[in-house]
């Protein structure tokens, strides 16, 4: 790959190094003494020296033979280095600077460049590097890649993301002078070490993959330190569609199976449910003017998401009465390791646009499966939609449908997750025998007011009140349901009430600042890529914080909001609740009495 | 267990609920300070907890209806607890209902 040079512009340049008086190899950068004294030859020399000493043997060996490097002090003001052809220019300012580390930097991104121009782009066009990179490829083959890069948070340097040959030097400035490289941008430091035949180094980083987590059912946010170790599969898991417009196609997520704390990696760990996390792209929506057409025109950001299993089943099997199917990937150990280090990436730095049709959670998860696991890149996955996407990775052989072939074993082992409706037609049948119910079916038993059920509980043996209990759940979250969509339809639409106003306008603010949850890079203002101990410990803390302000904000707006729902509703919802109090202690009477 | 409702109804509702109809899921998006119902369990009472309604439908079903929450919390009670491991399946059912 390396250019051929005359022999004798070689020997000249060796001669060059000889009668300077300079022990330095042939492949050496020459410095152009013109303008300078003597002193400033001497440290323009110990730089070259400096820095030339750093690069991986390959990049040295690699560089052009007869580079010169020059000061200048009209380059324009942003600018530190320019390279043309065989002239390398770094700002004159840097040279007069005590501290050598700007220097240093600007003269490696020159040597980047002409690295990897010398050899045609060798690093900057590579398909893998681009995938790392950010430069993601689209879902629909003709496009190639995208021109836009969105890994814009937590970046070293935002000229990084000008082109991929920028890219390229700006990363390998850290890839030589910054030890915490390989912590922050683990798989593209792996990427550089590979390319120039370095050894693979055991840098100290801080422990496991970070992760922000948001959990609703304890109203917290918390910072996880993710070990793949610990993982023992990763599952596609598949909501399945319903009848409303936007989730009909279904939504895809990965399921990581996390091993119990103790637990040795193995088909055990498929059962610790309380440890297994979901990997989801959602719109992030700290907006409450939902619209189709802005979703279209992709308006709503498209992040990664880190939430845990029971939310996510609780979410869509007993909110939404969706299905989950939970189906296993084949990936080795370190694939998953791989795959989950590039979720940690796209959790801290990417801010993706989410367009229904062509960046949707299929696209972004087939982008995640893409660009983690180089081995499932050279597969045909690409789809816009949840099913399809399943339907490809079974044809690959990678997902194992086999799993769901076994019903009462899927639902046993969280192979499926059924919509809590498919029970409730079988548990009314057993309250409805053992209190001889007058009513035909479930629907017209959950449309009674909440007043005639309770008559019923006190005469409830075991089986009807456990039964009973699971339909007053169903009630008490279809009840919520209906204030939600009160609030939605009379007071986050267009036509505010005016008094209402002011609670509707805290609202929006409300959610607007809950947006460190999807975009946790917020939280931390220095470091880049994968935050390391000091950080951690600041992002901790700040998401402490946050979580406290908004829960604390959290009573009032709810009572603000609360005088605007119409009391009949809220009466209802009183009541289910006291229901559901009345059938829990009746189960733990009659459960005492029969343990006894 | 106490219930921040309308936190549930707005976090649980309202945001999500746009989101959840647009993204595919109703709840999450902005779930941070939203409502604590089980603040103060542990890890383990959680995994019961979170088993109530599988025990529940187990329970009244005669054990035909059987969902992995459920097998969760059962092998969870029988590692951690001696006396467990000689009660039946549909005894530690009912014991997860009358926690």
């Amino acid at each position: 790959m390396l250019p051929r040079r005359p022999w004798g512009r070689r020997i000249g340049v060796a001669l060059a190094c000889v009668l300077m008086g300079h022990a330095i190899p042939a492949f050496a950068v020459r410095v152009d003494p013109a303008g300078l004294d003597a002193a400033q030859v001497a440290a323009t020399q110990t730089l070259v020296d400096d820095v030339l000493a750093r690069l991986p043997r390959a990049w040295r060996g690699g560089l052009p033979r007869d580079l010169v490097l020059a000061w200048r002090t009209d380059l324009p003001h942003d600018v530190q280095g320019r390279r043309h052809g065989r002239r390398l220019w770094l700002d004159r300012d840097l040279l007069d600077d005590p501290d050598a580390s700007a220097a240093r930097k600007a003269l490696v991104h020159e040597l980047a460049h002409a690295y990897d121009r010398a050899h045609r782009n060798v690093l900057s066009g590579d398909a893998r590097l681009r995938d790392l990179a950010g430069w993601q490829r689209s879902v629909f083959r003709v496009a190639g890649r995208r021109s836009r890069n969105d890994f814009t948070a937590r970046s070293p340097d935002r000229y990084e993301l000008t082109r991929p040959s920028e890219f390229v030097a700006v990363n390998l400035e850290h890839y030589v002078l910054d030890p915490t490289y390989a912590c922050r941008r683990p798989a593209l430091h792996r990427h550089f070490a590979m390319h120039f035949g370095e050894p693979a180094v055991d840098a100290a980083c801080a422990p496991g993959l970070p992760f922000l987590e948001a959990d609703a059912a304890r109203g917290d946010a918390a910072l996880l330190a993710m070990d793949p170790a610990r993982v023992y599969e990763v599952d596609y898991l598949l909501a399945e569609g319903n009848t409303q417009a936007m989730s009909r196609w279904g939504h895809s997520m990965l399921r990581l199976v996390v091993c119990a704390p103790g637990r040795p990696p193995g088909p055990d760990c498929r059962l610790d449910l309380a440890h297994h996390r979901v990997v989801s792209f959602r719109a992030f929506v700290g907006d409450v003017q939902i619209s189709g057409w802005r979703g279209l025109t992709g308006s709503y950001p498209s992040r990664l998401f880190l939430l845990p299993l029971d939310q996510v089943i609780e979410e869509y099997t007993k909110v939404e009465l969706r299905g989950l199917q939970s189906i296993p990937l084949r990936l080795r150990q370190d694939e998953i390791a791989s795959l989950l280090e590039r979720a940690a990436q796209l959790h801290w730095s990417y801010d993706g646009s989410y367009y229904f049709i062509s960046n949707n959670c299929a696209v972004e998860t087939w982008k995640l499966l893409h660009d983690g696991v180089p081995r499932l890149a050279e597969a045909p996955l690409a789809s816009i939609t949840p099913t399809g996407l399943l339907e490809k990775l079974a044809r690959e052989g990678i997902a194992d449908r086999s799993v769901l072939d076994d019903a009462d074993q899927a639902r046993r082992l969280g192979h499926y997750f059924e919509p809590a409706s498919a029970r409730y037609d079988a548990l009314f049948a057993v309250a409805r025998e053992a209190l001889a119910l007058p009513q035909r079916d479930v629907q017209a038993w959950l449309s009674l007011a909440p007043g005639e059920r309770a008559r019923w509980m006190p005469d409830a043996d075991l089986k009807a009140s456990a039964a009973l209990l699971v339909l007053e759940t169903a009630a008490l979250r279809r009840q919520q349901l209906l204030l939600r969509d009160e609030l939605k339809r009379r007071y986050l639409g267009r036509d505010v009430p005016e008094d209402a106003a002011l609670a509707v306008q805290a609202l929006k603010a409300w959610l607007g600042d809950t947006s460190f949850v999807s975009r946790p890079a917020e939280l931390a203002q220095e470091g880049y890529g994968l935050p390391q101990s000091v950080e951690r410990t600041r992002i901790a803390a700040e998401a402490q914080a946050r979580v406290a302000r908004l829960r604390s904000q959290d009573a009032s707006l709810r009572r603000d909001l609360e005088r605007w729902l119409p009391e009949d509703q809220r009466e209802a919802l009183r009541g289910i609740e006291a229901n559901v109090e009345t059938i829990g202690a009746r189960l733990r009477a009659l459960a005492a009495a029969g343990a006894s | 267990m106490s219930r921040l409702i309308l936190a549930g109804v707005l976090l649980a509702l309202s945001v999500p609920a746009l989101a959840g109809s647009f993204a595919g899921s109703s709840a999450g998006a902005s779930s941070a300070g939203s409502s604590a119902s089980s603040d103060s369990s542990s890890g383990d009472d959680k995994i019961v907890l979170q088993a109530r309604e599988d025990a529940a439908s187990f329970v009244a079903s005669h054990g035909r209806i059987r969902g992995a929450q459920l097998e969760a919390a059962l092998r969870h009670l029988r590692e951690t607890d001696e006396a467990a491991r000689r009660a039946s399946d549909m005894q530690l059912a009912q014991a997860i209902l009358a926690r």
